[in-house]
């Protein structure tokens, strides 16, 4: 990385440093290993307290829903997917920021993401978690979920490969896999940052293994840096390809109002949208905690603010664009499923969204706004809220009323489907949180690449004279 | 997709009538708590509901024990495992009874079904009598005689009744009273004449609380005998019902829509079909098949019927009915009354009219008059002298009870029937019960008379006893036991027998005995044996006859009509109480089946509603699931009130049979008791009634959340001569591009290729079909909560449309079961391939690699796929075990179910066809819904056979396939709803409506 590195400033806003508070590699190391080797902070503990005993509300109405059956939520006949479907599409779209950051960023030279692609690497690890563990049990015989992966068995069967909740299995697997790897491919230079600086033999031990006898020589460079690119071509598809997959368990069937084309590119948009939301709201977080201020910086909370900005409109246009469609094609039923989206029972929802995914993120049109941490955080925050809501929308509004008026009915959530939801709160921060306290939560290889010691010139004033 | 409608279809019932007031009804439809948070499941309340009492489970080591698996040592003849048995029995009803064969498993009943050969059901049958198969099993039914509520042997009541026997036969039976039901059974009034002799002084008393006790005496009024009319709907080409539900709730409901469907059904344009005019104050499922339905409160019928003697007078026809009463009801509509009495007079004498069992004798009289005059009689109404009918006689009754109060009877026996529950509220049984020395009640169940009486002695069921009966034409039918009685229980005859006798005898014996006599002169056994076969009598009809009708007191007795009480309005309400098409009277409140099945009208289940009209709910306030007090003669009874449109304005209507507080774990407790604001001056409907908002609010169970039909060509539609104009209007209503598939199909056109139709011309959405459907195919219920939520598990259901206006809609019904797509969209999205096609053209379900997903059920357009949200089946008591069909599955947790088109049964057809080495026929396969239904509206067989009935049907231009335009080419189509208005009165709103 620090050999491609021309500028020690950013490339897209020359003038504004990437890492402020003037650096040095020492720096960098001491701040960041730091977080992880200090003494652990009470406000650690009591989060952890808290985020656990939600998962452990996540686990325990999963166990209940394994016990009672599917029937303890608020699913019926219309509406058979609930809840469950609308937290996977939502967990996996927060995934979606991660590989994007890492990947598609990495290869577009964005050096401003090596502040933040390690912890939203992370963040897309724990929310496809998340994701995975809901089509899991959102089936009736969880117990036979496993049926839906092709494994050779007794019966002779395959899976059904016309299925798009087979594709899903897939896609969704193989993307966790992929990002999976990248991400302890990141970490490799950094646990051994940490194994050199372990006290306790135990800490040397774990952190030795992990880092897989890096030594930092040139050759480990050169092959690192070779693979840490194929990793990033590889992933940088599958960044598009899961949520449009994931789109089109709606757009393959033929419910009005999730038969239609827009769906993959739709969907994507969304999920870098909701994504980056969440990378937003935890990297506001963590800069304030682990006082991060010069690597997160001003600088990269408006560039996020502009990608969402631009996936917000599109999610936007995407709405109008169904809207359209539905007037223009003259078929009846999908005219009456949008109207019923914004006008019928469920109009709270539709409003919801619309107020979160696209008036809200208009504000990011002002500087003002991009640069005022706290307003930053609100709006991720909604823009979250919005796009579970687009989900929400999606699923339920489409099946509550399909094409038979004697079907329609009204989905109502239960205790139990609300307690799973927030629930998956509490294992994504768990998760996050272990991360935080045993992981570096920022690249160190990767920000001392961008420190101007690392490309040592003149100025660049020089430079260009020069 | 351009829509063609005819008709106006309703955006929704609330929309178009478009005021603040619908506006809030139109939230209200969609359940209040969007986000309850919590769940009222509670498992322990749902299960204690679920599949008729789960709870008993435990209890079921009292039942007799059944030694299973031991095979037989010597099997019974022609005894094949696994292949069922078929005897015909009949089901006694008041005093009809319908022929039935039953199927029976290894020694079990599993399936009722009509008896071919019986004129009360010609192999038809309806929701009551398919469901009377589970109250056989019905764990809460009970298992010993009581005595002061402690378990006795029968032989203990014999014992104790030998004791009292003497002493009443040496007074001739001063002090005894005995409370039977109606009854037709020969060897029960054979008895029943022996007790007369052994007791002269008792009193025999019959109480039923839903009879036709109205008719008979209307009849004796206009003819001066008592008579049984039977209507031939087949003959008649204009039919009027004056608040007559003939269709589903009167006597003889099954032959009657039989025959109602033959002269209503067409297979082309032009065919001729018969019409119907409805005057009637309470929307009924026959109202919803006229042509032409006048709404007015039931108390105006009979003005309604006077004006039309009137009108027809005037026209000429001569009824010799001096001095007819002026029609005090001053908004029937004139022209309405016009046509109808012209089209009555023009296709005489082939027109009829018929008045239901709620209207006063003077109605029924003058019904008989008009049919008299105009020549119907003998055509489409005859009449038969019945013999050996034990009727029943509400007058009797409270004078007993007042007999009884006064003390001069020592001792009462109830023979089944249910007096504490269902009498009328100025009729206080329990206090009566608490005069007499002794008292002993007959019934199958542990019921609200069984408490109080000193012994409760358990009757059998009519599937586990022996005996007859007469249907309503006269036939003998027998009943033959299918199994030995479950319980130490008895039968009715076996009890009388006791009674009159003092001997106790098995009832084959009894009936054997009395047999002797009806089969005298002929080879008795062989006879005999030929009767168990056919489960009747051939030629056993009541002789028919013409009478003469009584013009002086017919007369005389218009002219004494009632003066009516005060106006009706919003504040001096009519209330109206009907009987319930689910559980009847409340007899059948324990039974799972009937309190799930949504009512056809209203599509509640699980509970009775005040039903009231639009305008009236408006102007008392009041919206669906408020709670209500009715105020009746100083009775009464808060219940919640349900919006129906087409009732007749300041009306409630209130059904019977709800609110048991004995009935077992499925009905206790469920609905309102009505028979508390009844009143034995008013039964069914009077004028008086005041409600009153309680502040309350209810939650009311329904299977269709929403009533229209959004103008999508969902039951299609036409008058007669729109189809005459335009012979495929049904295909015409929706344009689409040509239906294409980008892969190369499967061409099915091989083999069978199973395909059906249901006619909506004659489907009258009597709910047969449903119930059939969850007898053969083991459908569990899963309570009332679970309906709230829509999980609902009916194969076949049925939906209900309101078309026109909120006052005085038309309702169309429209049964939906699997349609079995060839190009099906659940089986594309199955990640497990659990739903797939079979070479038959079957969408066929693999329960066992269904892994649970739904999302089949999420992208069938029809949404006729039902989901295990829970183990519904998992805690059946061992008696409903019994009940179970062997050849289905039974479901467990999590796993997708549909209607299979009766998989099983063509499978068996397959065997049979294979080992005679020949192919299916055609008729051969007949699916239980097809068979269950009365108006043969269902046709199933092979559409690859040019020749089958199916594919004939098919061919016709009334055909249309339901979301065809989806391209998904289903198996099931519909042949398009026809009505026949009257060409003056098409799209006419008669005055009042």
């Amino acid at each position: 990385m620090n050999t491609t590195a021309k500028d020690t400033k950013s490339l897209d806003n020359p003038g504004t440093p990437l890492i402020t508070g003037n650096q040095s590699f020492h720096s960098v190391t001491e701040k960041i290993s730091g977080i992880v080797e200090a003494k652990v902070s009470p406000y650690w503990y009591l989060a952890i307290t808290i985020s656990s005993l939600l998962a452990l509300v996540f686990f325990g109405s999963i166990g209940y829903l394994v016990w009672e059956g599917i029937g303890i939520w608020g699913v019926n006949v219309p509406v058979g997917w609930g809840f469950a479907i609308i937290n996977f599409v939502f967990w996996v779209g927060i995934g979606h920021a991660g590989t994007l950051i890492s990947a598609i960023l990495f290869l577009m030279r964005q050096r401003w993401r090596t502040s933040i692609n390690r912890f939203a690497e992370a963040m897309t690890l724990f929310a496809i978690t998340c994701a995975l563990i809901f089509p899991g049990i959102h089936v009736g015989r969880i117990w036979a979920a496993y049926w839906m992966f092709p494994v050779p068995n007794q019966m002779g069967m395959w899976p059904n490969f016309r299925s798009p909740l087979l594709w899903d299995v897939f896609a969704v697997s193989t993307y966790f896999t992929a990002s999976l790897l990248f991400w302890y491919t990141g970490l490799i230079p950094d646990f051994a940052t940490l194994r050199d600086r372990a006290k306790t033999k135990w800490k040397r031990l774990i952190m030795g293994i992990l880092a897989l006898g890096w030594r930092g020589g040139n050759r480990q460079w050169k092959h690192y840096e070779l693979a840490y690119l194929i990793l990033a071509g590889i992933s940088t598809p599958l960044v598009l390809s899961v949520h449009s997959v994931v789109s089109t368990d709606f757009a393959v069937s033929l419910v009005p109002g999730w038969h239609t084309t827009i769906f993959p590119p739709y969907f994507v948009a969304g999920a870098i949208f909701s994504g980056f939301a969440m990378v937003m709201t935890l990297g506001i977080l963590a800069r304030k905690i682990f006082g991060l201020e010069d690597f997160i910086t001003v600088n990269h909370l408006d560039k996020m603010s502009k990608i969402m900005l631009v996936t917000g409109m599109m999610v936007g246009y995407a709405y109008m664009m169904e809207f359209f469609i539905a007037w223009y094609s003259g078929n009846e039923y999908e005219l009456f499923t949008f109207l019923n989206r914004a006008f019928g029972p469920y109009a709270w929802a539709y409003w919801t969204m619309i107020t979160c995914n696209v008036l809200v993120p208009q504000l990011f049109w002002f500087k003002k706004v991009r640069n005022s941490i706290g307003a930053l955080f609100v709006i991720s925050i909604l823009i979250n809220i919005g796009m579970w809501f687009e989900r929400f929308v999606i699923v339920v509004t489409s099946l509550s009323r399909d094409f038979l008026p004697a079907n329609w009915d009204y989905y109502s959530p239960t205790f139990w489907d609300i307690a799973t939801f927030v629930g998956s709160f509490g294992l994504f921060l768990t998760l996050f949180l272990l991360f935080v306290r045993f992981v570096p939560i920022i690249s160190m290889a990767e920000v001392k690449g961008v420190l101007p010691q690392a490309d040592p010139h003149h100025t660049a004033k020089e430079q260009a004279k020069g | 997709m351009k829509k063609k409608q005819g008709k106006d279809y309703w955006r929704s019932l609330e929309q178009i009538a478009d005021t603040p007031q619908f506006r809030e009804f139109l939230h209200r439809e969609f359940p209040e708590h969007a986000w309850e948070l919590d769940n009222s499941i509670s498992r322990r309340n749902f299960i204690s509901i679920m599949s008729a009492s789960l709870a008993l489970a435990g209890l079921t080591g009292c039942r007799r024990p059944v030694d299973k698996i031991v095979p037989y040592v010597a099997p019974p003849e022609e005894l094949v495992p696994g292949q069922p048995f078929h005897y015909a029995t009949s089901m006694p009803f008041g005093v009809g009874g319908y022929g039935l064969v039953v199927e029976t498993h290894e020694g079990r009943p599993t399936k009722i079904e009509g008896n071919r050969l019986h004129p009360s059901t010609r192999g038809a049958s309806s929701a009551i009598t398919q469901a009377s198969l589970l109250g056989l099993y019905d764990p809460d039914r009970s298992h010993k005689p009581l005595y002061r509520g402690v378990e006795k042997e029968w032989a203990e009541f014999v014992a104790f009744w030998h004791d009292l026997y003497p002493r009443y036969l040496q007074k001739k039976g001063e002090g005894l009273a005995i409370i039977a039901e109606s009854t037709s059974s020969p060897t029960f009034f054979r008895l029943y004449e022996e007790f007369r002799k052994n007791f002269p002084e008792a009193d025999f008393v019959v109480y039923e609380a839903v009879s036709d006790e109205k008719i008979y005496k209307g009849i004796k009024l206009a003819t001066g005998q008592t008579l049984q009319p039977l209507y031939h709907f087949d003959r008649a080409k204009v039919i009027l019902s004056l608040d007559a539900d003939f269709l589903l709730t009167e006597s003889g409901n099954i032959a009657a829509t039989r025959k109602f469907a033959q002269s209503r059904r067409i297979q082309s344009e032009n065919d001729s079909m018969n019409r119907l005019y409805v005057v009637e104050g309470v929307f009924s499922l026959t109202g919803a098949m006229a042509d032409h339905r006048l709404r007015l409160p039931s108390s105006q019928v009979v003005h309604f019927a006077i004006a039309l003697a009137g009108e027809l007078q005037t026209l000429g026809l001569s009824l010799n009915i001096s001095d007819l009463p002026d029609s005090i009801a001053a908004d029937i509509d004139k022209k309405w009354l016009n046509v109808l009495a012209r089209d009555l007079l023009a296709s005489a004498p082939n027109s009829l009219l018929i008045a239901g069992r709620r209207q006063p004798p003077e109605v029924h009289a003058l019904v008989a008059a008009i049919n008299h005059a105009i020549g119907a009689t003998g055509i489409t109404v005859d009449y038969a002298r019945p013999d050996g009918l034990i009727y029943p006689d509400s007058d009797a009754f409270a004078s007993l009870s007042r007999k009884i109060e006064s003390g001069s009877v020592t001792s009462v026996i109830i023979l089944g029937g249910n007096p504490v529950y269902n009498s009328c509220a100025d009729i206080d049984v329990k206090t009566v019960l608490g005069k007499v020395e002794h008292s002993v009640h007959l019934s199958p169940y542990i019921d609200e008379t069984s408490q109080l009486t000193e012994w409760h002695l358990p009757q059998s069921h009519f599937l586990e006893s022996w005996g007859d009966v007469r249907s309503l034409d006269g036939t003998l039918g027998i009943i033959q036991p299918m199994i030995e009685p479950l319980y130490d229980s008895h039968s009715s005859l076996e009890m009388m027998s006791l009674l009159v006798t003092g001997r106790d005898r098995r009832g084959y014996d009894i009936v054997r005995y009395y047999w002797q006599d009806i089969l005298k002169g002929t080879d008795y056994e062989k006879e005999w044996r030929k009767i168990l076969h056919d489960g009747l009598k051939e030629s056993s009809a009541y002789p028919l006859m013409i009478p003469q009708i009584d013009h002086y007191a017919l007369t005389e007795s218009l002219k004494n009509l009632p003066q009516q009480e005060g106006a009706i309005t919003a504040e001096n309400l009519e209330i109206v109480f009907t009987v319930s098409p689910s559980l009847f009277d409340g007899r059948f409140a324990n039974n799972g089946w009937l309190q799930e099945l949504p009512d056809s009208m209203t599509k509640l289940c699980w509970d009775n509603a005040a039903l009231l009209s639009f305008n009236t709910a408006d102007a008392l306030r009041v919206r669906n699931g408020d709670m209500v007090q009715i105020n009746f003669r100083g009775h009464r009874l808060e219940l919640p009130v349900w919006v129906m449109p087409g009732q007749a304005d300041n009306t409630v209507s209130v059904s019977l049979g709800y609110g048991r507080e004995k009935a077992g774990h499925v009905g206790t407790g469920v609905g309102f008791n009505s028979y508390r604001i009844r009143h034995s001056s008013s039964p069914d409907f009077g004028i008086g009634a005041i409600i009153q908002k309680t502040g309350g609010t209810y939650l009311l169970a329904t299977t269709q959340d929403h009533q229209s039909m959004e103008g999508r060509p969902v039951v299609r539609e036409a008058s007669l001569e729109e189809y005459r104009r335009e012979p495929d209007f049904a295909e015409k209503m929706v344009e689409h591009p040509p239906l294409v598939s980008i892969y190369t199909e499967h061409k099915y056109d091989e083999g069978y290729q199973w395909g059906m139709t249901i006619d909506l011309n004659i489907c009258t959405g009597c709910n047969a079909c449903t119930i059939a459907c969850q007898s053969e195919n083991n459908i569990p219920i899963v309570g009332k909560e679970q309906v709230h939520r829509g999980r609902e598990m009916h194969w076949i259901r049925n939906d209900r449309y309101f078309i026109g206006d909120t006052d005085n809609p038309e309702v169309v019904h429209q049964p939906v079961a699997c349609q079995h797509c060839e190009n099906a969209p659940c089986e594309q999205v199955c990640p497990v391939a659990a739903t797939s096609h079979d070479r038959e053209g079957l969408n066929v379900m693999t329960y066992n690699r269904c892994i649970g997903t739904r999302y089949c059920s999420n992208n069938c357009p029809y949404k006729v796929r039902r989901f295990n949200f829970f183990n519904y089946t998992g805690k059946m008591a061992e008696t409903l075990k019994m009940a179970q069909n062997p050849d289905v599955t039974v479901r467990s947790r999590g796993v997708m179910e549909k209607c299979t088109f009766c998989v099983q049964r063509i499978s068996r057809a397959r065997i049979t066809a294979k080992k005679e080495n020949r192919t299916i026929r055609d008729g051969e396969v007949i699916t239980a819904c097809q068979q269950g239904c009365p108006a043969d509206a269902i046709v199933f067989g092979n559409i690859n056979d040019p020749e089958s009935r199916v594919s004939q049907i098919k061919k016709q231009n009334r055909n249309y396939a339901l979301l065809a335009e989806l391209n998904t080419q289903p198996r099931n189509t519909y042949l398009a709803k026809v009505r026949n208005p009257h060409p003056e009165l098409e799209n006419y709103k008669p005055l009042g409506s």
